[in-house]
């Protein structure tokens, strides 16, 4: 029961940052039908931002974050600029496009910081928490509470905002949308760099948790997608129920299948896939017709 | 034909030179490259020409690679009867892989196959018997007739053998109705169903080429660097691949091989400063996504835009034989069919029988379920309850390829011609009749399928001749007029030699003459003995052009008869009165799962 | 009918005089020694890679600066294997055609597994970075190791824990990489020797991050010590992980876990205590080590580190075989090597008919991030 419920703690903790990552594909695909594969690496670059920032400077995490936030929504943008012109025309061309983006923004990493990595100190150096032999690391809470209030604060700008009505419009009909007078360009270019700004908080995270490199962006990205996909592509509350549901189906392999782990998480989730292709929520997305 | 063979001369006797100029270490570089050459190959024609995103490719490859090392170091099976069965073994996983093509396609299969690739990997890495993460290192040399295969330079007319064999395949397959057809699915499934191509088993038979060329190259990479370890069949590996299958074109096949063999340079070259080199491909396949979508093979095309001497024009159509009527036998009979959508009803208890012979107008307002009961009827939509009877036979729940092969063909609404074939080859996904199961010739009798191919082309200008397309031929729809695509697309479903044929709003966007035309087409379809049922909104057309109406409303059928007594039907007023009032909602209903 | 013409006399001429390179190349006597360093520069152990050729470069520049071999200098080429074994053997191809007398390198076992039988037969003598047991097994005589093999790491360790210690509750996890597998198989033996059977043994994927549910079980059975089999920085989130769940055992493992970056990765406080065997522990060990230190960060500016060490170990030794050799390469180099005895950083350097010349580890404490023999303490 124990070894059940630290398996718990430790998949919703990861999971949580799939869903983050999840999120990110989630909302640029609802708008523009985009698959951004160059994601993941988004979500990298945003941890060395924050932590390379965090570290030098000594201001607190949060600070950290913000930072980071700014220059993943800047490299956001620019991929944007860059497949405009293929907007609405191929998609595969696109998918392939954001992939050479990905291998760009690794180079980069690579050539910037060096392709060793950096090990992050916790910003919060309190005991984890003890329940009935259960720990909980005060990060996790930290990360969990972060990655929903970052939830919060989407859902709230979606509803409750004009650009963010707008963007549901364009969402729901491109071509009704522009009908309405509503800017389809900006919409797109906003979800790309609200995208990006998922990835830089979710970046900012993991790196305390785990260890920043240039080549952790190519896993999460894989696993953020297949979580965005088990929820219902496009859907938010599918990215963030895909997201835990990740999280728990790693955690609960590595425990009971040890090293196969990687290879029964892959294909409970194609069997999972091919059962319901459209995930749990159902795809949300732009008619491409 | 005979002036490519010239050209091809100087190229094969360059490659069989080639291994006198160079060196020891670039021999095997070449080795190498050839082999990624043999696996862009299969890439190319899984995704470029058949358009399923498959990012397993260097898992099957793998695959072919591991079971040569497993049967030859640890049962000392020699290796060419391990060569066989790891071409079977990675054939044997490309079907494997493949099944998830049939739930899903684009994104969603790409994730999927690259998940199931990271299985793989993650398995050959735990497995004893794959030797772990240290892989294996004791493959023999292939015995070739006392030839020291063991040498890169004789190991390279081996490959260079293979690879000839490969590639003449692989364009024998592209340039044959496999691939027409495999290449008519990729623009557009539906399409391609509804005019016979047995979607399911092309997706299957994309991914088992796909397996052929991952085992044959894997083969070749087990024979030639006799040493296999997981990190080799990696995820970097793959999206190199797909650069190289990008960068090159990748519907391409001779492009895939000048992308393979010039990507597989570049990266020698740049080894030892592969940062850089990661950059340089990152923005390559960004700047050839964004400015030269065909990649290298489509740049002379690109850049040579060919000068249309005299614009081409639409030549008169050249009327069918009259057939003589036989019995007034029903043709197609709809019996009290309902279609709901989550709640919503398209159809309620709709009934209506078309005799031979006959042109059936089906009239309605926006949102009424016309397009949904051609989708019933051509086999996309089973209907909820109710049955469709073809010449008196039960067809309900068949797929639209075997209803195409019954003799219905339609054509849609919204136009779905195959967008990056020809008008030519347009015509001849529809004219090849044959079942997928056919393709066991592609490798047992080439021959025959190159003479069905010379019969169907034959056909093709017959059919073109008659709709006066001829000048078109050789265009790509996107780039004509959209009268003259509304022309090919009936064209197109004429091509499969229907007995019913299905018109949704042909008139859609034509002008007066060409109504006029299209009318005179219909006409004489049915004087040849095909029934006609066709969606208008243009009543003139419908008042004119048919035999019988049927008026649809809110799903269902509220009038029947000659055109002149339904138009004056007061059921019928009320109903286009109301049409304003009509929830939209059908239409969109329609789309959406049209979409899928 | 030309076309089979030019194909017969194609084939004719090839029959004749089939392509191929003039063997033995490498016997000039003049100009530069060329010696190549093949490690990883780019990918996920690319920093392994650095510091390897750091260490070698270190070696090779005082050689120079101090008038060659036989009055000619040696040359240095760096190649970047990527931590691919099939770019290794490509490399093992380039290294053996283009003239190269020697290979030091890599520091990735599974790379130099793919690239020795290559070598071997091109009789390019290698002194590997890499510790498996496998590398030992091949028995070639061209292939060399510059430090112990897990076996010598993990017998010391268990020697310390068990026998000096006494320590029966002892849980396992590795990885299943080429790394973590082989000191799971040693350490295992080792204590199978010893008749204590692991109380857990979990093993995890390279890839891993989360090991909530392998560490979880582990506590269950409260072990006294946690060997860890994994490269640095999954060592470092496993103890990282693994104190937060509230594991109080002890973690012992090879030498990843005296590096820095297990110490910054699980956190100070974390890997306070950790039982690290390595043939060099710190900087500060002997005179003749704090010498090399010092040398090494006047040349790097940073500080020197154990495989620093043993790539200098590897890259002096090579230069001394050759010495004896007056620059020639092939069986004679080999041999030359197999002879060397010299008292190196990470000990006594003593070949045996397996490759291997050191035969002993020595046993540290992380105090403050810092490796610090057991003894001293």
């Amino acid at each position: 029961m124990q070894v059940f419920l630290q398996t718990l703690i430790g998949g919703i903790t990861f999971g949580a940052v799939y869903a983050l990552v999840a999120m990110g594909f989630s909302i640029v695909y609802r708008t523009m039908g985009l698959v951004n594969f160059a994601h993941g690496s988004v979500v990298m670059i945003g941890a060395y931002a924050a932590s390379t920032f965090y570290m030098a400077s000594k201001v607190p995490f949060a600070v950290a974050i913000v930072v980071a936030i700014v220059v993943t929504g800047l490299i956001g943008l620019i991929i944007e600029r860059f497949l405009r012109p293929l907007e609405n025309k191929d998609f595969t061309l696109m998918l392939i496009g954001t992939i050479g983006f990905g291998a760009v923004l690794e180079a980069l990493a690579i050539l910037i910081w060096g392709a060793t990595g950096h090990a992050v100190p916790s910003p919060v150096a309190t005991e984890p928490l003890n329940l009935g032999g259960v720990r909980i690391p005060t990060y996790s809470l930290l990360v969990i509470g972060v990655a929903a209030l970052a939830t919060t604060m989407l859902a709230f700008f979606l509803r409750r905002t004009k650009l963010g009505a707008a963007m549901q419009a364009v969402a729901m009909d491109h071509e009704a949308a522009t009908a309405c007078g509503i800017h389809v360009g900006r919409s797109n270019a906003m979800a790309f760099g609200i995208g990006a700004c998922l990835a830089a908080v979710a970046g900012s995270l993991i790196g305390p948790m785990l260890y920043v490199n240039p080549t952790m962006g190519g896993t999460l990205g894989i696993k953020g997608f297949a979580a965005a996909m088990l929820g219902g592509f496009g859907s938010m509350p599918g990215a963030i129920v895909g997201g835990i549901a990740f999280g728990l189906l790693d955690a609960f392999a590595a425990g009971n299948f040890q090293a196969y782990s990687e290879l029964v998480t892959f294909v409970v989730f194609a069997l999972a896939v091919m059962i319901r292709p459209t995930g749990i929520f159902g795809e949300a997305t732009v008619n491409r017709a | 034909m005979r002036r490519r063979l010239l050209l091809l001369a100087p190229i094969a006797v360059a490659a069989w030179l080639l291994p006198y100029g160079l060196g020891g270490y670039t021999m095997h570089v070449v080795d190498v490259a050839v082999i990624f050459a043999v696996l862009a190959i299969g890439l190319g024609l899984t995704m470029g020409v058949a358009g399923q995103i498959n990012l397993a490719q260097v898992a099957f490859f793998g695959i072919g690679a591991y079971t040569v090392a497993i049967l030859t170091s640890r049962t000392g099976l020699g290796f060419w009867p391990a060569a066989v069965l790891a071409i079977l073994a990675s054939i044997a996983a490309g079907l494997l892989v493949g099944i998830p093509a049939l739930r899903m396609q684009s994104h969603y299969l790409g994730i999927v196959t690259l998940g199931l690739a990271l299985g793989f990997i993650n398995w050959v890495t735990n497995a004893g018997i794959a030797g772990r993460a240290e892989g294996i290192s004791d493959i023999p040399v292939p015995p070739l007739f006392g030839i020291d295969l063991s040498s890169g330079y004789l190991y390279y007319y081996l490959e260079l053998a293979v690879f000839a064999l490969v590639l003449v395949f692989a364009l024998f397959v592209t340039r044959s109705p496999l691939g027409r057809r495999l290449r008519a699915m990729r623009d557009d499934d539906l399409a391609a169903g509804a005019l016979g191509a047995e979607i399911p088993l092309l997706r299957m038979t994309a991914f088992v080429l796909s397996g052929l060329y991952g085992g044959v190259a894997g083969v070749l990479y087990a024979g030639l660097i006799r040493f296999v370890a997981p990190e080799t069949f990696n995820i970097g590996n793959m999206f190199l691949l797909l650069a190289m299958v990008i960068i090159g074109g990748r519907a391409s096949i001779v492009g895939c091989v000048i992308g393979a063999l010039g990507l597989a340079f570049v990266r020698e070259a740049l080894l030892d400063v592969s940062a850089f080199a990661q950059l340089g491909y990152g923005i390559v396949v960004v700047l050839v996504v964004v400015f030269f979508p065909k990649g290298l093979a489509g740049l002379p095309a690109q850049v040579f835009r060919r000068k249309t001497g005299e614009r081409p024009r639409l030549s008169p159509f050249v009327p069918y034989d009259e057939v003589p009527p036989a019995d007034a036998r029903s043709v197609l009979e709809i019996d009290q069919v309902t279609k709901r959508f989550k709640g919503l009803v398209a159809l309620q208890d709709v009934s209506l029988s078309v005799p031979a012979r006959q042109i059936r107008g089906i009239v309605g307002p926006n949102g009424s379920g016309k397009t949904t009961l051609f989708n019933v009827i051509s086999g996309f939509y089973t209907a909820t309850a109710g049955r469709v009877r073809l010449d008196g036979a039960s067809v309900g729940g068949l797929a639209p390829y075997r209803l195409s092969l019954k003799g219905v063909a339609r054509t849609f609404q919204n136009l779905r011609l195959f967008e990056d074939l020809t008008v030519r080859d347009n015509i001849l996904v529809a004219l090849d009749r044959t079942r997928t199961s056919w393709i066991w010739r592609y490798l047992a009798l080439p021959w025959a399928v190159s003479r069905y191919e010379r019969s169907l082309r034959g056909r093709a200008d017959e059919v073109l001749h008659r709709f006066g397309l001829t000048e078109f031929a050789d265009a790509i729809p996107r780039s004509l007029p959209y009268g003259i695509q509304r022309r090919v697309e009936i064209a197109r479903a004429m091509a499969s030699l229907p007995s019913l044929l299905l018109l949704d709003e042909p008139a859609a966007g034509l002008n007066g003459d060409e109504v006029g035309r299209l009318a005179e087409i219909v006409r004489s379809i049915r004087d040849s003995g095909v029934t006609v049922v066709v969606i208008e909104h243009n009543m003139g057309l419908v008042m004119s052009l048919c035999d019988h109406v049927t008026v649809l409303s809110g799903g269902r059928v509220i009038a029947d008869g000659p055109p002149d007594e339904v138009a004056v039907d007061p059921r019928v007023v009320e109903a286009y009165l109301g049409d304003s009032m009509a929830a939209p909602t059908e239409r969109e209903a329609e789309h959406e799962h049209a979409d899928r | 009918m030309r076309l089979t013409i030019v194909a017969v006399v194609l084939a004719a001429l090839t029959a004749c005089a089939p392509p191929g390179e003039n063997s033995g190349s490498s016997g000039e006597a003049t100009g530069p020694i060329k010696i190549a360093n093949v490690n990883a520069q780019s990918g996920q152990l690319s920093s392994l890679g650095k510091w390897e050729n750091k260490g070698v470069k270190l070696a090779v520049d005082e050689a120079n600066k101090a008038g060659g071999v036989n009055g000619r200098q040696l040359q240095l080429d760096l190649f970047d294997d990527q931590g691919d074994p099939t770019v290794g053997t490509n490399l093992a191809r380039k290294i053996s055609s283009d003239g190269y007398v020697a290979m030091l390198g890599t520091a990735e076992s599974a790379v130099t597994l793919a690239m020795a039988p290559i070598l071997k037969d091109a009789k390019i003598p290698n002194i590997t970075s890499g510790q498996s047991p496998k590398l030992a097994e091949l028995k070639s005589p061209f292939l060399f190791l510059n430090a112990p093999t897990s076996v010598t790491f993990d017998e010391t360790l268990a020697k310390y824990l068990v026998d000096e210690k006494g320590y029966q509750k002892i849980a396992l996890i590795s990885n299943n990489g080429a790394y973590g597998s082989g000191e799971h198989d040693a350490f295992s033996k080792s204590l199978k020797a010893r008749n204590v059977t692991p109380v857990a043994d979990e093993v995890v994927t390279p890839e891993q991050k989360d090991f909530n549910s392998n560490l979880a079980k582990i506590r269950q059975q409260n072990p006294d010590v946690l060997f860890i089999g994994a490269e640095e920085v999954q060592s470092g989130l496993i103890a990282k992980q693994a104190r937060e769940l509230g594991l109080k055992a002890i973690f012992a493992g090879g030498a990843p876990m005296g590096t820095d970056v297990y110490a910054t990765t699980a956190g100070l406080a974390n890997a306070e205590g950790s039982v690290v065997s390595s043939p060099y522990l710190s900087n500060e060990a002997s005179p003749a080590i704090k010498e090399f230190a010092a040398k090494y960060k006047a040349a790097y500016g940073e500080d020197a580190r154990l495989h620093v060490a043993k790539a200098y170990d590897g890259a002096s030794i090579l230069i001394e075989a050759l010495k004896k050799t007056g620059g020639k390469g092939g069986q004679e180099l080999a041999d030359a090597i197999r002879g060397v005895k010299r008292d190196g950083l990470l000990g006594q350097y003593n070949y045996d008919e397996f490759g291997v010349g050191i035969h002993e580890t020595k046993i540290g404490l992380i105090k403050q991030g810092q490796a610090v023999p057991a003894t001293a303490s």
